[in-house]
């Protein structure tokens, strides 16, 4: 049987440890996982890739635009990608994200992840 | 001969009048008869002072005004009576046998008709009796008591005192207008430094303080007046001229607006209360901000030593290993974090962290690690970065690296780089070590390292697995480096 094409997440974070120890979770997991340490980063990724099923961002980043910006802009370029905000300092106003788009605070916590993918329908294959 | 009047009445009839230059009683004119039959009859005290010797004549009521020197006074010359303070009731006696009459408001006396001394105060007033031909025979004086309404007013006055000094010591700014245009009666000292120290008492508050009439203040005043509804408003934004050159100043206020009704039920004016709260809402902002971030940084912190904790566990070769890696990592973050604290701001030096990691893993004695670089601020986040990856690098060194052998050095430098001064670049040269191989699969502390420094936009981290030892090039940009949450 052939192996299945892995789904692709990217993961953007400005923390490189909270950034590895992530994307070391998602692979385990079995996706497929780019990462970006900032949104500008993940905006040139993100051009370059056009099979991202999902978006997890975090939101305070150093550079042009903070993650809720880059989660509007992808939004509007893919609508279809699935969008994850995380954040430790605040739960944003739900007017400022996407349409449905959720939200993950810092720490994150392995079973709400899994919960949340579960909900999404985010499966690795 | 005239009845009653009690013991006077009594000391009256008995007196021998003739041993005086009054006479006989028989022998007295019609005028002083009538007037010592009313005094005798009258409950107010009364006295009469007759004839050039100036013989007195009191009832009971003045009797006791007289104290002990009542009974011997009566019959006697006034002078007699009141010969401590006859400078003071000389010029009068003498004005009313002059025909001029006077009258007293308030003179005070201690009686003793209680039993015990009491405070006392009357009224008086001094009254020429003339024949009918106009000579001046002698004095009447009829006295009131007005010992309950002295004391009542003393009584309100204490109040009203008490009240003002309420008022003063008030911390907030209080002002009393009056009528409809609300004029300035009163202003504590804390409503003259509200509005600046200004001249205001006795001018209208559009006057006195115009700069408010735009701002919807005499509307307001107005309102409060007409209605007689009060007006309370919290945090009120006011610009007010009250700089030392009369330049206007946002301030914040809380504010009050109390009509003040007159005897008669009407408003007669407004009493004013303001708090300048200006420094109190901005203390309590900023202290909202900073447990805003506290919050923040501590969610952090704790996402960090998770990450920590996941990536020792899930390359350590057994749980002891794992335990002790651990706490060692926690350790130094517990370091890293006591240099922010002593740094304050939400931020510590390169040189205390620095020489964290050297108390850590290196001997004083035998010194191996050298170091040098300017001692520069560093945000908390990437304090807790590089403390950590110092830690890591003295780990591996010696582990594997050049500490692992007697001879092996570490040279550590750092400082301010780049054409424009904006980055910062750490060096870790290691020599004399054993000889240098590649690792075949990555350590967790590499790994670590490999994060590089959190809160910097760009931080690129460079291994060099050179044959004269292992080097190692962190470089960031400066302003993440140093922010300080």
């Amino acid at each position: 049987m052939a192996q299945a094409q892995k789904t692709r997440l990217l993961v953007v974070e400005d923390d490189g440890l909270i950034r590895l120890d992530l994307v070391d979770i998602l692979v385990d997991a079995g996706f497929d996982v780019i990462d970006a340490a900032n949104a500008d980063e993940a905006m040139v990724v993100f051009q370059n890739s056009q099979d991202i099923a999902a978006l997890l961002t975090d939101i305070d980043m150093p550079g042009s635009m903070n993650g809720l910006e880059l989660a509007n802009r992808i939004h509007g370029q893919a609508p279809a990608c699935k969008i994850i905000v995380i954040s430790g300092r605040y739960h944003p106003d739900t007017d400022l994200l996407p349409s449905g788009s959720r939200f993950l605070t810092k720490p994150l916590s392995e079973a709400a992840v899994a919960r949340l993918f579960a909900d999404l329908e985010l499966r690795p294959h | 001969m005239i009845l009653g009047g009690g013991e006077c009445g009594r000391l009256f009839r008995n007196f021998e009048w003739s041993s005086t230059s009054l006479g006989p009683y028989e022998s007295w004119p019609s005028e002083l008869r009538t007037l010592t039959s009313v005094m005798l009859g009258s409950l107010q005290p009364m006295l009469i002072v007759w004839g050039p010797d100036q013989i007195t004549l009191y009832n009971e009521g003045y009797a006791q005004m007289c104290g002990n020197r009542h009974p011997a006074a009566f019959g006697h010359p006034f002078r007699d009576l009141w010969f401590d303070i006859w400078d003071q009731v000389d010029p009068i006696i003498t004005a009313a046998y002059a025909g001029q009459g006077t009258s007293m408001d308030d003179i005070q006396f201690t009686m003793y008709r209680k039993g015990y001394p009491e405070e006392t105060h009357f009224s008086f007033s001094y009254t020429p009796v003339r024949d009918p031909w106009g000579t001046v025979l002698g004095m009447f004086c009829a006295c009131s008591e007005i010992t309950a309404e002295v004391l009542m007013r003393r009584e309100q006055q204490t109040i009203r005192e008490r009240f003002m000094q309420v008022f003063e010591l008030s911390q907030g700014g209080i002002a009393m207008l009056s009528g409809r245009n609300h004029v300035f009666d009163y202003a504590n000292e804390q409503y003259y430094a509200m509005i600046g120290n200004r001249d205001i008492i006795g001018k209208p508050v559009a006057d006195a303080v115009s700069e408010v009439v735009r701002q919807g203040y005499i509307d307001i005043l107005d309102g409060v007046y007409r209605t007689g509804e009060p007006y309370v408003a919290k945090n009120v934004e006011i610009e007010l001229n009250r700089g030392p050159d009369g330049e206007k100043q946002n301030r914040v206020i809380d504010l009050a607006y109390q009509p003040m009704r007159d005897p008669d039920g009407r408003i007669g004016g407004i009493l004013v209360q303001a708090l300048d709260v200006t420094e109190m809402r901005a203390d309590e902002q900023h202290r909202e901000l900073l447990s805003h971030e506290l919050g923040h940084r501590l969610k952090n912190q704790l996402a960090m030593v998770q990450a920590i904790a996941s990536q020792t566990l899930r390359s350590a070769p057994d749980m002891q290993t794992a335990r002790r890696t651990l706490s060692d990592r926690i350790g130094v973050l517990s370091y890293a974090h006591d240099a922010i604290i002593k740094g304050g701001n939400g931020s510590s030096r390169v040189g205390d962290l620095v020489a964290q990691m050297i108390s850590l893993h290196d001997d004083p004695n035998a010194p191996r690690i050298s170091t040098s670089g300017p001692n520069l601020k560093i945000g908390s986040r990437s304090s807790l970065s590089l403390s950590l990856i110092l830690h890591e690098l003295a780990t591996n060194a010696l582990k594997h690296g050049a500490l692992s052998v007697p001879e092996g050095r570490v040279n550590l430098t750092w400082g301010v780089m780049g054409p424009h001064q904006d980055r910062f670049d750490l060096v870790w040269r290691e020599s004399g070590g054993p000889p240098v191989i590649s690792p075949v699969s990555e350590s967790s502390g590499t790994r670590l390292i490999k994060a590089g420094l959190a809160g910097t936009a760009d931080c690129k981290v460079e291994f060099t697995y050179a044959p004269e030892g292992f080097n190692l090039i962190i470089s960031a940009e400066l302003a993440g480096f140093q922010q300080e949450h």
